[in-house]
């Protein structure tokens, strides 16, 4: 859990959402060393698939506008080939920056039906529930995410290789992989999550 | 072997499923380079790409602060995983616990829950990286006793195995991260013949690509175009996300772009269980792909 979000800005030069983005998201404290110069847009090989690059995404924080930052494609179409992040001359952890965001953007309930906040909560609920990725289950409950119709549809469009993966043995069939102790792991991450809570009251 | 070096081996969740071959194979080719694996006790998943969406950042890094408790009642040996995400995730934790102080108390507090602590610093590493580092393409050439002459190969090296960490300190400075060579130095070590290949670091679309491929098509299809111009026989990688997306898609490529593609996709340590002498399905776990590698399959013993 994190601070609360401050208010849009209503007025040039409000850098209440880019101090937020400092003190909240994980990379945040070294985005003001951006210089805007491109580098990461230019770097990008998804940038056709975005609202905006990196660079333009950073001078909508700067400029306040947080909620086309938290609507915006760019966030949920990185790839995270860290391309941005090893040439960007200032340093900036773009990579982390902008997944953090995608967190941040689920967390304050601006994004339920993209696809990627779906896979992630299949993905987490195969992780917690097993301790492992099951690729098959977790691939059917991000499919099912979208109803009964939709996930038929994505289930058999894909149905080709999920057989050729059987087959080769890529894909078993029978009960999900488990860790031996998955009670000790759900306790990690419950109390992992009571501790995010405590330090963002606390304001740590 | 005299000088044999032992690593706590984390496999990740991918070698129980789509990335099967890749985890048989480096188990088969390790002896042959001197490296003894030993798996990490009841390891878990790293958290991937997305983990830290839903169940927050802390929540994530704890999830690596298990494994990373867990090598530590292991032994002093280092970390190895071969998935290129596992290696980002897990890397960067450890690396990020060694420098700051609040986060390892956090991670710890939360470890405590299950009775677990992890009070030191491990070092996380690749098993390219450890080839290139530990083994030396002297004992890869050494190892080879079935050159594989006359195959022509992509040395696809995707993104997350350089990128961020080949030219950091932790990260062993192995390589570069736009034109790193050790995927070709490994191909052509094994007899092979790596092709000029400008697109080795050009990005497969990743968990975007298992998400939403009809938003990452065109760049695997870069891919591919660049292997056929090539003329190569098979394309190879050290990233399992990427073996999948590279192979899978290529029947979904044909019919978006109207192209007939059906070039093969194998790990690197596919081509050296094969160039090793090794069973080309016990060990190369060849029967694994799903486009027949028929050329190497030829090729094997
Ligand atoms: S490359 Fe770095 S400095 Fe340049 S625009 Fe991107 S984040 Fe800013
Ligand atoms: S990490 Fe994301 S934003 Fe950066 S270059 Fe890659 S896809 Fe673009
Ligand atoms: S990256 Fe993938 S394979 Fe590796 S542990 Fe994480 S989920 Fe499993
Ligand atoms: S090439 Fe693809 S799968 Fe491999 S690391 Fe990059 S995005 Fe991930």
């Amino acid at each position: 859990m994190t601070v609360a979000l401050p208010e849009q800005a209503t007025r040039k030069y409000d850098l209440g959402f880019a101090r937020w983005v400092r003190d909240n998201v994980n990379g945040g404290a070294k985005m003001s060393m951006c210089m805007q110069c491109g580098m990461c847009s230019g770097s990008c090989p998804i940038g056709t698939e975005m609202d905006q690059g990196p660079r333009k995404l950073f001078m909508m924080i700067r400029a306040g506008m947080k909620d086309e930052v938290f609507n915006s494609s760019t966030i949920w179409n990185c790839t995270s080939c860290y391309n941005c992040t090893v040439r960007c001359p200032r340093g900036v952890p773009v990579t982390y920056i902008i997944q953090d965001l995608a967190a941040k953007a689920v967390e304050f309930g601006y994004v339920k039906k993209v696809e990627n906040a779906r896979f992630a909560k299949a993905f987490w609920w195969s992780a917690k529930t097993f301790g492992r990725t099951d690729e098959r289950l977790m691939t059917a409950k991000y499919y099912f995410s979208f109803g009964l119709v939709e996930g038929m549809k994505r289930g058999l469009a894909n149905l080709k290789i999920a057989i050729g993966m059987v087959r080769t043995k890529r894909m078993h069939i029978g009960m999900p992989h488990k860790i031996k102790d998955t009670k000790g792991l759900q306790a990690i991450l419950a109390k992992a999550a009571e501790i995010d809570a405590r330090e963002s009251k606390g304001g740590a | 072997m005299s000088d044999t070096k032992k690593f706590t081996y984390y496999p990740g969740c991918s070698s129980l499923g789509s990335g099967a071959h890749l985890d048989r194979s480096i188990r088969a080719i390790a002896p042959k380079l001197g490296v003894e694996l030993e798996e990490l006790e009841d390891w878990n998943c790293c958290g991937a790409s997305v983990g830290h969406i839903e169940g927050g950042q802390l929540a994530n890094t704890s999830l690596s602060g298990r494994n990373l408790a867990h090598a530590q009642q292991q032994g002093p040996q280092d970390i190895v995983t071969g998935c290129a995400a596992c290696y980002l995730n897990t890397h960067g934790a450890a690396e990020k616990i060694k420098s700051d102080v609040k986060l390892r108390e956090n991670v710890n507090e939360a470890l405590g829950a299950a009775g677990l602590k992890y009070d030191e610093d491990r070092r996380v590493r690749h098993v390219c990286e450890v080839i290139v580092n530990e083994v030396g393409l002297d004992k890869v050439r050494e190892a080879v006793t079935n050159p594989l002459d006359g195959l022509k190969v992509a040395g696809y090296v995707g993104c997350q195995t350089v990128r961020p960490f080949a030219e950091t300190e932790g990260g062993g400075e192995y390589d570069t991260f736009d034109d790193p060579q050790f995927l070709d130095d490994f191909i052509e070590a094994c007899g092979a013949e790596a092709v000029e290949y400008d697109v080795k670091t050009a990005c497969c679309g990743g968990s975007v690509s298992v998400m939403k491929p009809e938003k990452t098509l065109h760049l695997i299809k870069k891919i591919l175009d660049a292997a056929v111009e090539a003329d190569a026989d098979v394309i190879a990688t050290p990233c399992p996300l990427c073996q999948t997306n590279v192979e899978m898609y290529q029947d979904a490529i044909n019919k978006k772009f109207g192209t007939d593609f059906n070039i093969p996709v194998v790990f690197y340590s596919q081509i050296m269980a094969v160039a090793f002498g090794m069973d080309g399905k016990k060990d190369a776990a060849l029967d694994q792909n799903i486009i027949k590698a028929t050329k190497l399959e030829a090729a094997a013993k």
